[in-house]
């Protein structure tokens, strides 16, 4: 089976687009479905984020390129996008550089503030709601349990997250250059999503006095509220309460901007025009972007955010040049393993017929036997199971090491002596992915 | 008894014109209140003193600067107290009340000038005078450059620190730049500090000009002007106060007050009251 991702970031798409192609959480399983019924698509998950939108799918090998247009076409008619506008942001990759992608998306090294923590939950959580939806099998559930392992990894094993710029910490620098000193500015958060929650903490952290929260589901943010001995507003006092705060964070799941010039200059004008910081992390944006010209109002966009963080990127180069190594390895282990588990029939099928013969040459002695006590006939069948065992370790090794050197036609010659079944993908020449369980993996005794 | 009545209300308004910034600057009531009464006994006293001046001289037309000063204060300070009874606009009083005690000031000084009992007095003010106009321009330019500053940050952060295609920027690497509040509070500080400096300036400065013109002093180009600048200084603050101006707009308008001060330095070659010494 072959891997492709297809999809579009805050790299090659400007917050514009990615607005329009966002996928709210309420209909991501529907969306997965969708995806799940194109031609071709064994597995597949849909991970949608304010910074990137990205299809990860299971097609056979000999259907991928068909695939590929089909994915393509997908994201036209679901988005109700003319090609010509989507397609030069739309990357796509396959097999290996698939595998590499995920990684790096799951370890925080492809994200718009490298090393945020943020982006590893929002996976699992397109990857839970793939597996609710039934579109998971076991080749995106090995893909994924390896791709979060290998994000722990990088993040306890270099420094790419303890120096962490997140979102929000740009959110407070950038409050900071504003306002100074936070103390007693009134927060108001609108929308109760765990960004918000996240730059509401930086904010307090550093003083910041008052935390209001609204949200359209009034308990979500009565819990949000109480987390930050905060007020919890009705979301139909929106507008009288935005005017209070200093700086608004939004992130609701509105297809239209909430917040408007005419709501920007309400506010100035209730506040005798003092500034207001407004921090849009919503995608579809949640402020208007022409609210931003007034002045005492200051807008930022996740792009804009993005930008800003930009800046940090080097001091964190050597963190994030470490962690792309540690990636590469891990990509590589588990292309290896990947290539073990191809050639698990092929062992398995050796063992079984060691076995057959061991079991039979036992059965042929077996009267010759039946003098011997109980103890000697164990140390009769340990001794035959070790001599198996001996002769079996080179040709699995042999097997095992043609597998990770992708040598097709070595494989072949040694499954043909061996009388094995054959494990090498004549497609495209690389080694099939039998659906295995990892348990029945070579060598294991 | 005249000159009495007169420097008693000169007192009043002198008092009357403090206690208008806070009742006007920040709304306090107990303030305003005073202010009204302040200005209400000064008018009185002002009221009673041009009635035995002009009876005295048994005659109801003033003659000379000083009896025209005295008069034209008591008309101004009559019209405010009139619109005050009316609309309630106690906000005039920030620029007519510190106009009527000028107008007083000096005819209260003395029946023709004031002079200074010694060479002595006359330096120690003079020094004063200068100290305190030199205190209220440092101000001002501290105001105007965290002013300019102010511009420069707000414009890094609108930007979102990064330049428009085919755009400067040059002010892109100002990361040093204090936060836009702090600049604002700086400005707004240094302000508020230069004003009653300027004002004592200007008030020293008219018995040290009086001194050479009399009442006529006022008529003096560098005069004219310093009274100017000190009228645009207030409305600065004024609308800073009143219209919650801020940012750029107060930026631009400290920017104009600045300006209006070389205008003030510049109108020294003109002037015949004011000169500096040969150096």
């Amino acid at each position: 089976m072959s891997l492709v991702l297809i999809g579009v970031n805050h790299k090659t798409a400007p917050i514009a687009l990615r607005e329009r192609i966002a996928i709210s959480r309420d209909d991501l399983p529907e969306t997965t479905r969708s995806l799940a019924a194109v031609p071709g698509v064994a597995e597949c998950m849909i991970v949608s984020t304010c910074n990137r939108v990205e299809l990860l799918v299971v097609v056979n090998p000999a259907d991928a390129p068909a695939s590929n247009a089909e994915l393509t076409v997908f994201l036209h008619r679901h988005f109700g996008l003319d090609p010509a506008l989507l397609a030069p942001h739309l990357y796509t990759h396959q097999d290996r550089e698939a595998v590499r992608h995920l990684f790096r998306v799951a370890a925080s090294l492809d994200s718009m503030v490298i090393g945020e923590p943020q982006i590893l939950g929002q996976v699992k959580e397109a990857f839970a709601v793939a597996r609710a939806s039934g579109t998971v099998g076991g080749q995106l559930e090995h893909l994924l349990q390896s791709a979060f392992a290998s994000a722990k990894k990088v993040r306890t094993e270099t420094e790419i997250g303890s120096n962490s710029v997140s979102i929000a910490s740009v959110a407070v620098d950038l409050a900071q250059k504003i306002f100074g000193s936070l103390q007693g500015r009134t927060v108001f958060l609108v929308g109760a999503g765990k960004m918000s929650e996240l730059a509401a903490r930086h904010l307090v952290q550093q003083g910041a006095g008052a935390i209001l929260v609204t949200n359209r589901t009034l308990d979500r943010a009565r819990r949000m509220a109480e987390a930050f001995q905060g007020k919890t507003i009705p979301f139909e006092q929106l507008y009288e309460t935005a005017s209070q705060a200093d700086i608004v964070i939004s992130s609701t799941g509105a297809p239209h901007p909430i917040f408007r010039t005419e709501h920007g200059q309400a506010f100035l004008h209730r506040r005798r025009n003092r500034p207001m910081f407004f921090i849009d992390i919503a995608v579809p944006r949640d402020v208007d972007p022409a609210m931003g010209k007034l002045e005492g109002i200051f807008v930022y966009d996740i792009d804009d955010l993005q930008q800003v963080a930009a800046s940090h990127l080097s001091e964190r180069s050597r963190s994030a040049i470490d962690a792309e190594a540690l990636i590469a390895a891990e990509v590589e282990r588990f292309h290896q393993r990947q290539l073990a588990v191809n050639v698990a029939p092929a062992i398995v099928a050796l063992q079984n017929q060691a076995e057959e013969i061991r079991q039979a040459e036992l059965k042929r002695l077996q009267a010759r036997m039946a003098s011997l006590t109980a103890d000697q006939i164990a140390a009769v069948d340990a001794l035959t199971r070790g001599l198996v065992n001996k002769l079996l370790h080179p040709p699995m090794q042999a097997l095992k090491q043609a597998a990770r050197e992708n040598d097709a036609v070595r494989l072949d010659a040694l499954c043909e002596t061996w009388s094995l079944p054959a494990t090498a993908n004549p497609e495209n020449g690389k080694v099939e992915i039998p659906q295995v369980n990892e348990n029945t993996q070579a060598g294991r005794p | 008894m005249d000159l009495l009545w007169l420097r008693v209300a000169a007192i009043l308004y002198a008092a009357a014109s403090i206690a208008v910034f806070p009742a006007v600057l920040y709304n306090r009531i107990r303030w305003r209140k005073s202010c009204i009464h302040l200005a209400g006994l000064a008018f009185f006293f002002h009221f009673v003193s041009c009635v035995e001046m002009l009876v005295q001289a048994h005659r109801w037309m003033p003659v000379g600067v000083r009896e025209v000063e005295s008069l034209l204060g008591f008309a101004v300070a009559a019209v405010f107290l009139l619109l005050w009874w009316l609309y309630d606009a106690i906000a005039l009083g920030i620029f007519i009340l510190p106009i009527t005690f000028f107008a007083v000031f000096v005819p209260a000084l003395a029946p023709e000038r004031y002079t200074f009992p010694s060479a002595g007095v006359r330096i120690s003010w003079l020094v004063a005078h200068i100290a305190a106009l030199l205190a209220a321009y440092v101000a001002l330019g501290f105001s105007l450059l965290a002013s300019v500053l102010y511009l420069l940050q707000e414009r890094r952060i609108k930007s979102k620190f990064a330049s428009a295609p085919g755009e400067d920027s040059w002010w892109l690497p100002f990361d040093w730049l204090p936060p836009l509040d702090t600049l604002e509070r700086i400005a707004h500080a240094t302000l508020e500090f230069g004003f009653p400096c300027m004002t004592v300036g200007l008030v020293i400065g008219s018995v040290l000009a009086q001194e050479v013109g009399g009442a006529a002093y006022f008529f003096d180009p560098k005069v004219i002007l310093s009274f100017l600048l000190w009228a645009v200084y207030v409305a600065l603050l004024f609308v800073r106060r009143s219209a919650g101006l801020r940012g750029r707009r107060a930026a631009y308008l400290s920017g104009a007050v600045f300006l209006v001060m070389l205008v003030v330095l510049v109108a020294n070659a003109f002037s015949h009251v004011h000169r500096y010494g040969p150096q």
